[in-house]
């Protein structure tokens, strides 16, 4: 006869119960962006390569970053980081550092010799890159490692567009930015320096000889202040200042230079002829706070000993023997609906006179639309394009300065890698992808902040001022790795899943389970309380009621 | 952000009847899981009798003994002193009680086998009432908290049981809170490795007695405890006190304000609530500093 269990005893775990049944909602992972990756120019997985450098992979750091974005040390230098203005941080405390620390993962890449892997397959097509800009290095790039061949036309003698020949080495050195061109064109690009394509018809003509042609180049054509008289010996143009002064040649201008306009070519400008040991003053139509140019680039000009005459604008000139003398009035200056839009009315009895030696206007740079006058058709003041950034002549892309008003290195960076996803799905349909829809942005408030205790962000440290104004030295310094690691670990992660373990460690119901990179809800157990979204750190779980 | 480091090893099962969002279950599964394989629970009435049970099913992966509600602690005693007649004296006997077999039934055995200092770790699942049988007030229910029994709210305050329990001096008591596992974790570590009766007292927010939201419970013990309203401290030899969070931060507002069983109090009944808290605060400190 069986025996028969003893009465007083269980016989079976209590998984015999599937209190699944109770719920109404199942929560479910979902990888979701962050407000700095819908902000980021070149659509950067921020969140990702900040995780991977606060677990000290920067290598790994390094490969995420560069899928979008070929200059990590160029845009930790100089990108103007609406990252860290859309952090969810900022709610808490202050923005996670992030252009700081793309500086630290590029430059440790440059320091450890990381190289691109090459492309996995050859492909027959043939692409022409004109303009060695941002945009046209970045087309070029990704291009190249999807295998395409890659012709890259510049007309300078080299490579870098503005990089080289607009932006101050004090901002980026530029050794920098040989190192990160030169490891670029080692995928295997083939370079054309000093082969300008000068009209319609020689791009009719690379048209017919390439699969595809992209045009990058760039606004070259500086903007004229009405009432100026360019050809005066004491006006120098802002993009001719730059160029010289930055392949170090010198400009016979005088002591006292007047720099005319608030963004961030006049703050190069002002700044570069304070390194030259003149006086500067910057004359601008924006008062102080509405000054296009990134804060800390006023604020280090300021500190350099820049004189800022804001709310201002330049009536005429009057040349005297030594030096001349400028009529300016003061203004009321209202900023429009677009960036770049004005009103302003002139203040009565704002009158007032400036002595200085020389005009460098700095107003911004037109692209050259006429040059291609019969292939290519304006939109505004620049070239017009589709939501794909093709013209509207087959097969010729354009993007950057040319062909965008977003006037920010990032951005032209940005439109050079959408540009090269185009023309791939271009000249090759079966390379056409699809962009899948990635949810809403994670907001603050789905961030459980008691697991990020309030951490105030690194200080970058500056060069010292009395440093800076004997050298064009870096004025930003470098992270320290220590500093990095820790910077990086203020990131909340927004939506992206750190494996944390805390969903699988709340759960009241042991309904959580570990698989292979991630974790599962055993939807036999969940009884959809929800908790595990309520404790996860980075708001990248959510509730999903069940049809 | 700091890891949560209690190791999950199988001591707690799903498909247990607790509440969904429950964190006595929670509590529970953190507790089993620190003390391992090598322990005996005995259970009175109470949620957690629930949670473990539901015959003929176990939610635990330990024997489990059902006692009486007034039984607990000498139970316990009982097992534990059967386990070392049987030379297993290193097996972990816990006594796993609620505040209703804590506070008020159970105190005369709890004092007994704190008086004789048996061998047991004595854990309080601390919901603030009987809320296994619909909600009423226990001693252990706060000033002003609305429950079956006191619906107009309660009019005395909450029974300090650590000091009580400290009058014995026992090896050590401890509080802890759903909200800080890692604390939890290391108390319930610490008082394995003491020889004597130690007592843990869990704060539970229990979801429909006092009316927080499934997926809050955790939050409201957090600010329970940046409120000081349930200070995380421990008490060694019943005399020496130590606090674990060094500070209350917030006033008890928000923490009032995401339970029901505080809707609709006066302004001048929320003063009264946050002086008791600002004087039982000022005590511990006094304590905790030797005075």
């Amino acid at each position: 006869m069986e025996k028969m269990p003893s009465p007083l005893w269980t016989n079976s775990t209590s998984l015999e119960r599937m209190t699944g049944t109770w719920r109404n909602a199942l929560p479910y992972y979902k990888n979701l962006p962050s407000p700095c990756h819908g902000a980021c120019p070149v659509d950067g997985e921020i969140a990702q390569w900040l995780l991977q450098v606060n677990k000290e992979d920067h290598f790994g750091a390094w490969i995420t970053l560069v899928d979008n974005n070929p200059f990590p040390s160029i845009a930790g230098r100089i990108c103007h980081h609406p990252c860290e203005t859309s952090c969810n941080r900022t709610n808490l405390d202050e923005t996670v550092g992030i252009c700081s620390l793309e500086r630290f993962v590029g430059d440790k890449a440059l320091a450890d010799g990381w190289a691109f892997a090459k492309p996995q397959e050859e492909r027959p097509e043939k692409i022409a890159i004109i303009g060695g800009g941002p945009a046209g290095l970045s087309a070029a790039y990704q291009l190249r490692r999807r295998g395409f061949q890659v012709d890259l036309f510049e007309a300078r003698p080299a490579l870098g567009g503005l990089l080289r020949y607009g932006i101050p080495a004090y901002r980026l050195d530029k050794s920098i930015l040989d190192q990160e061109i030169a490891r670029i064109i080692d995928l295997g690009i083939t370079t054309h320096l000093n082969a300008e394509v000068l009209d319609a018809k020689a791009l009719k003509k690379l048209r017919e000889n390439y699969d595809a042609v992209y045009l990058a180049t760039g606004a070259s054509k500086p903007k004229a202040l009405p009432g100026l008289d360019y050809c005066a010996d004491y006006v120098l143009d802002s993009a001719e200042f730059l160029a010289a002064t930055n392949a170090g040649e010198k400009c016979e201008l005088g002591e006292h230079l007047v720099v005319i306009g608030g963004g961030s070519a006049a703050m190069d400008v002002a700044r570069t002829a304070r390194r030259l040991g003149h006086r500067v003053s910057v004359l601008s139509l924006e008062p102080d706070e509405l000054l296009p140019a990134q804060r800390a680039e006023v604020d280090e000009a300021k500190e350099e000993g820049i004189g800022f005459i804001c709310s201002s604008m330049l009536k005429s000139v009057v040349a005297g023997d030594d030096g001349i003398t400028l009529r300016c009035t003061k203004i009321d200056f209202k900023p429009g609906e677009t960036r770049g839009a004005f009103s302003m009315s002139e203040v009565d009895g704002g009158t007032f006179d400036l002595t200085a030696h020389a005009i460098i206007p700095a107003i911004g740079q037109d692209a050259d639309i006429d040059r291609w006058t019969g292939m290519l058709n304006a939109q505004g003041p620049v070239v017009a394009t589709d939501a794909k950034w093709q013209t509207e002549t087959d097969g010729i892309f354009a993007g950057g300065d040319l062909a965008s008003m977003d006037r920010f290195v990032t951005q032209a960076i940005g439109m050079g890698k959408h540009a090269a996803v185009a023309i791939a799905g271009y000249v090759c349909p079966d390379q056409v992808v699809s962009q899948p829809d990635k949810g809403a942005e994670v907001p603050y408030k789905a961030i459980n902040t008691a697991y990020h205790p309030k951490e105030q962000r690194n200080a970058q440290a500056h060069l010292m001022v009395d440093v800076r104004l004997q050298s064009f030295k870096e004025v930003q310094l470098p992270l320290p790795e220590a500093e990095a690691i820790k910077e990086a670990g203020r990131c909340f992660t927004c939506g992206t899943c750190t494996l944390c373990d805390n969903c699988f460690l709340y759960c009241p119901d042991v309904a959580i389970k570990k698989v292979d990179g991630g974790y599962t809800v055993d939807a036999d157990y969940c009884k959809g309380c929800g908790l595990c979204v309520a404790e996860c750190p980075t708001g990248s779980i959510a509730m999903q009621e069940e049809s | 952000m700091e890891a949560i480091k209690y190791e999950e090893n199988g001591q707690f099962h799903s498909g247990h009847v607790a509440c969904a969002g429950c964190v006595e279950a929670l509590a529970l599964r953190v507790v089993l899981n620190t003390v391992g394989q090598d322990a005996v629970a005995v259970v009175p009435p109470s949620c957690t009798a629930v949670i473990c049970g539901g015959y003929p099913f176990s939610s635990v992966k330990i024997p489990v003994f059902h006692t009486t509600l007034e039984s607990g602690a000498a139970s316990a005693s009982g097992v534990k002193r059967a386990l070392v007649a049987k030379g297993k004296p290193d097996t972990t006997v816990l006594c796993l009680a609620g505040d209703g077999g804590t506070y008020d039934i159970g105190l005369q055995a709890l004092s007994s086998a704190a008086e004789r200092n048996e061998d047991i770790l004595y854990v309080c699942f601390d919901n603030e009432g009987y809320m296994n049988t619909g909600g009423q007030k226990s001693s252990s229910t706060p000033l002003n908290a609305v429950t079956g029994s006191t619906p107009a709210g309660k009019l005395t305050r909450k029974k300090n049981m650590v000091e009580i329990l400290a009058a014995h001096r026992i090896p050590y008591i401890a509080t802890a809170s759903p909200s800080d596992l890692n604390d939890l974790t290391d108390k319930v570590k610490k008082a394995k490795n003491i020889r004597g009766m130690k007592v843990l007292i869990i704060l539970i927010p229990c979801l429909p007695g006092w009316g927080v939201a499934d997926d809050r419970a955790v939050a409201c013990a957090r600010e329970a405890v940046n409120a000081g309203v349930f200070p995380l401290f421990e008490v060694e030899d019943g005399t020496k006190y130590t606090l674990n969070v060094k500070e209350k931060v917030q006033p008890v507002n928000s923490y009032l304000a995401m339970q029901k069983r505080y809707r609709q109090l006066s302004e001048e009944k929320i003063s009264a609530i946050q002086a008791d808290v600002d004087e039982d605060w000022q005590r511990l400190m006094d304590k905790t500093n030797g005075r």
